[in-house]
């Protein structure tokens, strides 16, 4: 993988393409509902306060969007998160959702473009900026003495307070306002001398009205907003009406001290005219808004001026709607709504390497997208008693909000006294696994040994028979549980646990033979049936009871893996269990009980099967490198 | 005067502005505009007009005790000597984004200055 592509798959990137996507639709709704208020507005001073709003609107409207789609950073979490939600390996998707999902993995890709693009932007302004500044020191003498005179009397009119500077330029081509600070008005050299002294007042109005707004701050502050968002179109159309709304209320300023409009629209045209003379340029095509500004000095009916942008934020509008609808739906959309929805029928693959493109589209589909703390209640606290139907609703779940009501949710309804404050279920389920965590840790936690396993869900047996050291008969110590009645299971249920290998681990026995003694009664857990393809690695074996025990080997090297799981049934192709997990061997995690002792993954939670026909299928991935095995296994339950 | 002098520096580019807005001076007359904005020693600039006097950058009337100097070029001309630096025209016109002024940087067609002198001329006759 380039940099570029690792980078595109970071949260910032996904969250800049996200918010770039969304701010699409987000600009073409303030344009129209700045359009519309243009339409009910007259006076330029509203319009202009309109525009400027707009724009503020939409650059808040990009921040926000960004800070949603900016995962929230937990201290407990260590691995960022994707936003987009559950993502599985995309050899689980139809040809469908496929492209739908390309459609949600599009938008990341926008980001540094978007970022190069805000970069040009900005170099840009600068460049203007220092271009501006170098305007005014170069090639400009102060203006004649009576000029100055002249200035100081109209800004008193005006009311501006602060100093300005006048200034003659030969470099400059039209009077115009520099600087902030101590602002400065160039007027091009020979015009004071050569425009009748009221044009030349009525120019030097307009131009103190520009200082007095502070338009010189808001240009450069404009100028920045339209490198962020300079892809729009929307800001570009308000850009430019703050620009005409901003000259009108400077004209309306002229209008309103000098008195006259008709000598302030003739200077305007002779200013226009000399520029004109001044250059043998090849003329501009189209011209500024300069005529609509006369004859609305000149209080002359507008030409109807066709309004394009409202259109065509109509149309971005319904575009990006769309868009993100497509994409909204690909990310929900990932785990089929009921089990039932049936997939395209899919020829059987077994487990082969994967071709180089193969994996790398992979790699990407296989993001962890669970968050830490639920990725914990979902494998770790409710494993074993979480029902099939829940776990892959859960994994659809894209919002922490709704994870929570989930959780919520889920004890709720396992409430036996519901009109109650106290969760029996709830605090019997904790408590075993406290209790199987203080008594049956070994190397891994208590938790996930068999006994842990079997006690939190079926809880403490009636009899347990314990044979701590090895006899003549039995070469390694065993427990046997006894449990009177277990619904679904039968009466008189047995189990039996083996510690062959001497770590305090006792293991459910799946082989009678495993402590070389005889069984007093049949194994209900024992062996019917497995099913291995060859070469795969993986087993699947599934018991007397219908429950389907994996095995699945770690056949590479990895710090940390990820593993994720997915079994379904062959004919519907309907999802009946996910699992996903991210293991670690012993080796690599010095001082921590939870990793894996061997190179072999066991899902710590036995999934009960009707009777078909089903495809188990995993992916096995090293989280820092590309290594990654994909496995399917076909096989039938009885 | 049949050679185009060459391009003014920018110090030789201030100095122009002032003959270019008073008209002809004196360099006692340009030394105290300039001064005013920035000190500045008179033999400095009788040094600098005396140097684009032979480039030809100004013209020297020598009638006079205390010598005219006049722009050589009419103001105008800066424009064509910018047009031919295209970096520093490139330059200068992106300046125009950021500064804000009674005309924009765009220009207006000749069209529509037809149209303007129109509508200007209408006004005045209706007005009287």
């Amino acid at each position: 993988m380039t940099p570029i592509e690792t980078w595109v798959q970071t949260p910032l990137a996904q969250a800049i393409g996200w918010t770039l996507v969304h701010s699409l639709w987000e600009g073409a709704l303030v344009a129209l509902v700045l359009a519309a208020a243009f339409g009910a507005m007259r006076s330029s001073r509203g319009r202009y306060a309109a525009a400027c709003l707009a724009l503020l609107a939409m650059l808040a409207g990009f921040g926000f969007t960004f800070s949603r789609a900016m995962p929230r950073q937990r201290s407990r979490v260590a691995t960022v998160v994707n936003i987009r939600g559950v993502s599985l390996p995309d050899g689980f998707e139809g040809k469908n959702r496929l492209a739908q999902r390309r459609a949600a993995d599009f938008p990341p890709w926008l980001a540094p473009f978007w970022m190069a693009g805000v970069a040009i932007f900005h170099l840009r302004t600068l460049a203007s900026w220092m271009a501006a500044r170098r305007l005014r020191r170069t090639g400009v003498c102060l203006a004649p003495d009576h000029w100055r005179e002249r200035l100081d009397r109209l800004r008193a009119r005006v009311r501006l307070s602060r100093p300005v500077t006048l200034l003659e330029s030969c470099l400059a081509e039209v009077p115009v306002v520099v600087g902030y600070v101590r602002p400065a008005i160039l007027m091009p050299v020979g015009l004071l001398a050569g425009l009748p002294v009221g044009q030349v007042e009525a120019i030097l109005l307009h131009e103190l009205a520009h200082i007095r707004r502070y338009d010189y701050l808001v240009n450069l502050l404009q100028a920045s907003v339209e490198g962020f968002l300079f892809y729009h179109p929307a800001v570009w159309w308000i850009s430019g009406l703050i620009r005409a709304e901003r000259e009108n209320c400077c004209d309306d300023l002229v209008v309103a001290t000098h008195g006259d409009a008709h000598e302030y629209a003739a200077a305007l045209a002779t200013l226009e005219q000399n520029r004109w003379s001044a250059r043998e340029a090849a003329p501009a095509a189209t011209g500024g808004n300069l005529m609509q500004r006369i004859r609305r000095l000149l209080d002359r009916p507008e030409a109807p001026r066709r309004a394009l942008t409202p259109t065509f934020s109509a149309v971005i509008l319904v575009l990006t709607a769309a868009v993100v609808l497509t994409a909204w739906q690909s990310k929900a959309g990932q785990a089929p709504a009921a089990p039932a929805a049936p997939a395209p029928p899919r020829r059987e693959t077994t487990a082969q390497p994967l071709s180089e493109m193969g994996k790398k589209q992979r790699e990407e589909k296989l993001r962890n997208e669970l968050e830490t703390p639920y990725r914990k209640w979902l494998n770790e606290d409710v494993a074993y008693i979480i029902t099939d139907r829940e776990r892959v609703a859960f994994h659809r779940l894209t919002t922490d909000a709704e994870r929570e009501h989930f959780i919520e949710q889920f004890w709720l309804q396992r409430d036996p006294t519901p009109g109650t404050v106290e969760n029996e279920f709830k605090q019997e389920h904790y408590r075993r696994i406290a209790y199987a965590n203080e008594h049956y840790a070994a190397n891994i936690p208590g938790w996930k040994t068999d006994r842990g396993r079997i006690y939190i869900i079926y809880g403490p047996p009636d009899e347990i028979e314990t044979h701590p050291s090895p006899s003549a008969t039995v070469a390694y110590p065993f427990e046997q549980w006894r449990y009177r009645f277990i619904e679904g299971v039968g009466t008189n249920v047995i189990i039996e646990f083996v510690d062959s290998t001497g770590t305090g681990e006792y293991r459910m026995t799946l082989d009678p033979n495993e402590k070389n003694a005889m069984l007093g009664a049949p194994n209900p857990f024992g062996p019917v049936f497995t099913s291995s393809e060859p070469g795969a690695g993986v087993t699947v074996t599934i018991t007397s009871d219908r429950r389907m025990l994996i095995r699945i080997p770690l056949d590479f090297e990895a710090k940390q893996y990820d593993i994720y799981g997915r079994t379904r049934r062959a004919d519907t192709g309907a999802v009946v269990s996910v699992f996903e997990d991210a293991p670690r061997l012993c080796k690599d995690a010095p001082g921590t009980s939870d990793c894996l002792p061997r190179p072999v993954f066991q899902p710590f939670r036995a999934v009960t099967l009707e009777p078909g026909k089903y495809i188990f299928e995993a992916t096995v991935k090293d989280r820092a490198g590309s290594a990654q095995m994909t496995y399917t296994v076909s096989f039938t339950v009885e | 005067m049949v050679e185009n002098p060459p391009r003014p520096t920018d110090a030789e580019l201030e100095l122009l502005t002032v003959l270019w807005s008073r008209g002809p001076s004196t360099v006692r007359d340009v030394h105290e505009t300039i001064a005013r904005r920035r000190p500045t020693q008179y033999t400095t600039v009788l040094k600098q007009m005396q140097i684009m006097a032979v480039k030809g950058l100004v013209l020297r009337d020598e009638k006079q005790r205390a010598h005219v100097y006049a722009a050589a070029r009419p103001r105008e001309w800066t424009e064509r000597y910018l047009a031919g630096d295209f970096l520093r025209r490139a330059f200068d016109g992106s300046a125009s984004r950021l500064m804000v002024g009674a005309l924009s940087a765009r220009k207006t067609s000749k069209k529509e200055l037809v149209e303007m002198r129109r509508l200007l001329d209408e006004y005045e006759k209706g007005a009287q």
